[in-house]
């Protein structure tokens, strides 16, 4: 029952590669044809890179997963894990259902061959039979919408005909999971509309996506869930907007600690990205004062998306020793990368707090009105005391129907009348510019 | 190697459509265009026959049609293999983008230059017809059973030369030098009875596995007589025990080649 739920089941899969040196060490011929011939893997140590280090990740069936993580994280080698084209080199990896990788558009066009024959060809490299790519061949030309351009070869095409061709042919496979790497943004506006509508359509049959993204608005936008694959571990697993929002700060955590980017795999540890204080993957506090959750909560019954003129609650749980002192809540409120966008706590608006805390209750923070405007926000909370920090986080989305710019929407209206009889226009400005416009080009 | 060939089974579809565009595409864009399927070997077929009528005399009758019937099944054999060592190598953008079994690659080229070499039959009949009247006899019915024999060794060196070369890359210029000695060593230009001696021809025969399949293609159409079975036997059981070393290897080492590439 178990298994049918997820599309994906992945059991420490851990994939190394042998390092290849140029001079390799020292191997005679014949040794290494031995070895070769026997199909042995030596697992030298030192001549072993290790992408990913012990991978545990369920992808639910019907579900939109995100992939994101550094450069060099080890993203694209679990994408050929699932695809099959690599085999782990230790763990357990199961599939369930059809799989259909988009991992390079185009694999196998013919630069000769009209766009038609690349069709076809490609269509069974992706696992199309010839009977299937000919039913669909009239709608996969249509989606290209590359008109009479068609039957030319395909190297008379523009890079963008070619990429829409091959990603027309990728989206008319027919999986049960999908697999996308980084190429959703393919062809102009239009087209990428047309082809994100496409994976819309995907999404609503209920089949499994799995994309690898650096683009962390589209895991935000379409992704359910999200994997933060960091240091050749699943760092986190969990919905996207939370996901993404600690994959910020800690990139822009590393930034300010200067961290040096270096090749994951080749770096000791992995190069994981350092720890987010207050994030649930980071080790459990052990602070007088420990919050056990947050959540939000419209009184009106509103759900998330919330609206901007919506009232919210914000609902601290917090967990208290005996003995803490100087207790002081902090709330603040950031933008979807980590920017505080306004900060508060107890202590600044000087709260009276009870001088011994309940050992388990509740702050509520009470917005009358959100103000926000549309977009991904999250609320970060902080409870210092002496002896140690708290922190809890939680992503939000704001929806509106108006299209406003900026980040907070004040209380406003608008008003208009004619002007007060009171005020005059000084007309000392106005005589002085008139002449010199009047003049320009003629001195 | 049961696996190895239902995995080729499963993907007929692909490798149908490769081997149609590895046909096509051979004379895309030239102007005899499918022509070159005869015109090449023709050509090829003329220097020798110039060099071995006029500056080196033979006394074999008919010599341009006894060479032909040999030459078009060498080239089948020498374009596989040379074409075949670096087929799943050279293929590296379908190799670590697609999941399919590997030997679709090599299987191709063996397979394409099997059409050509079938598209080129009406040339040899036509030139045995018209120039010496030589017309096919009942002995033909047994010319599948020669290529089928030819096709699985060939399937099986190709094999094994293609795997090796993913991480040997050395291999596929060896290959090269080593086809223009074999093609000497082969009774193509000549015919293996120009041999007086009995100890050589028998160690030809038994040395150089393409020996028997020449032998037998100019039985059939050159000398119309049954080809001897018992070379021809023994290759046959020697090609599938290469063909189940080749498999083992590809078993062994299939996972490598997304890696190695």
């Amino acid at each position: 029952m178990q298994e049918s739920m997820d599309a994906i089941v992945m059991q420490d899969v851990v994939k190394s590669f042998r390092k290849r040196t140029i001079r390799g060490e020292y191997t005679t011929f014949k040794s290494e044809l031995l070895r070769w011939l026997r199909g042995q893997r030596q697992p030298r140590e030192g001549g072993l890179i290790t992408a990913l280090r012990g991978i545990n990740l369920n992808i639910p069936k019907g579900k939109t997963v995100g992939i994101i993580g550094r450069n060099g994280s080890g993203k694209s080698t679990l994408l050929k894990l699932i695809t099959g084209i690599y085999t782990p080199t230790s763990g357990h990896l199961q599939i369930n259902g059809r799989i259909s990788a988009l991992l390079d558009l185009g694999a196998g066009f013919h630069p000769d061959f009209s766009g038609r024959e690349n069709i076809l060809i490609n269509g069974i490299i992706l696992g199309m039979s010839r009977a299937e790519v000919r039913a669909r061949m009239d709608e996969i030309i249509a989606f290209s919408e590359l008109g009479e351009f068609i039957d030319e070869p395909v190297r008379t095409y523009s890079s963008g005909m070619y990429m829409r061709l091959a990603f027309a042919v990728a989206t008319h496979v027919d999986p049960d999971i999908l697999i996308i790497d980084e190429i959703l943004a393919v062809g102009d506006e239009h087209f990428s509309k047309k082809s994100l509508a496409k994976m819309m359509d995907f999404k609503k049959q209920g089949k499994t996506i799995v994309l690898v993204t650096h683009d962390l608005n589209t895991v935000d936008k379409w992704c359910d869930l999200a994997a933060w694959i960091d240091g050749g571990y699943v760092r986190r697993v969990g919905r996207s907007a939370d996901v993404t929002a600690e994959y910020r700060q800690a990139i822009a955590l590393a930034e300010s600690q200067s961290v040096a980017f270096t090749p994951p795999a080749l770096t000791e540890g992995g190069g994981a990205l350092p720890q987010v204080p207050g994030s649930p993957s980071a080790p459990p506090s052990t602070a007088p004062v420990r919050l056990t959750g947050l959540s939000l909560v419209a009184p009106s019954g509103e759900v998330e998306p919330f609206s901007p003129e919506t009232a919210v609650e914000a609902h601290v749980d917090f967990a208290a020793d005996e003995r803490c002192e100087d207790v002081e809540f902090e709330v603040s409120l950031q933008t979807a990368d980590g920017k505080p966008l306004y900060e508060t706590s107890t202590r600044l608006e000087e709260v009276p707090l009870p001088r011994q805390l309940p050992p388990e209750g509740r702050v509520r923070f009470v917005l009358e009105r959100l103000g926000l405007l549309a977009g991904s926000y999250s609320l970060v909370v902080t409870a210092r005391s002496t002896g140690g920090v708290s922190m809890e986080r939680r992503a939000f989305q704001v929806s509106s129907p108006e299209a406003e710019r900026g980040v907070f929407r004040p209380a406003h209206r608008w008003v208009v009348e004619p002007a007060p009889v009171a005020q005059q226009v000084v007309p000392a400005l106005a005589g002085d510019t008139v002449p010199r416009a009047a003049g320009g080009g003629h001195p | 190697m049961i696996r190895l060939i239902r995995e080729l089974y499963q993907y007929r579809g692909l490798l149908l459509s490769l081997v149609q565009r590895e046909l096509k595409a051979r004379y895309r864009g030239s102007i005899l265009g499918f022509l070159w399927t005869f015109l090449n070997p023709a050509l090829h077929m003329l220097v020798y026959v110039l060099l071995f009528t006029v500056v080196m005399r033979q006394n074999t009758p008919y010599y341009s049609f006894f060479m032909f019937v040999g030459l078009l099944p060498w080239i089948w054999f020498s374009s596989s293999i040379s074409g075949g060592a670096s087929a799943i190598s050279d293929r590296r953008d379908l190799m670590t983008k697609v999941r399919f079994p590997a030997q679709v690659l090599p299987t191709t080229v063996v397979v394409t230059n099997l059409c050509n070499y079938v598209l080129s039959l009406p040339l040899m009949l036509a030139l045995g017809i018209l120039m010496y009247g030589q017309w096919p006899t009942w002995h033909a019915l047994f010319f599948p059973v020669v290529v089928v024999i030819q096709l699985t060794f060939t399937l099986a060196l190709t094999y094994i030369l293609a795997a090796i070369n993913v991480t040997f890359r050395d291999l596929q210029h060896i290959v090269g030098n080593l086809l223009t000695m074999w093609f000497f060593g082969t009774p193509v230009l000549y015919p293996l009875s120009n041999f007086q001696d009995e100890t050589v021809r028998t160690a030809m025969t038994v040395l150089n596995p393409m020996t028997p399949l020449i032998t037998s293609y100019q039985a059939i159409f050159y000398e119309h007589r049954l080809p001897d079975a018992g070379p021809l036997l023994g290759l046959g059981v020697f090609s599938v025990m290469l063909l189940w070393a080749a498999s083992m290897i590809f078993e062994a080492r299939r996972e490598e080649f997304a890696e190695s590439i």
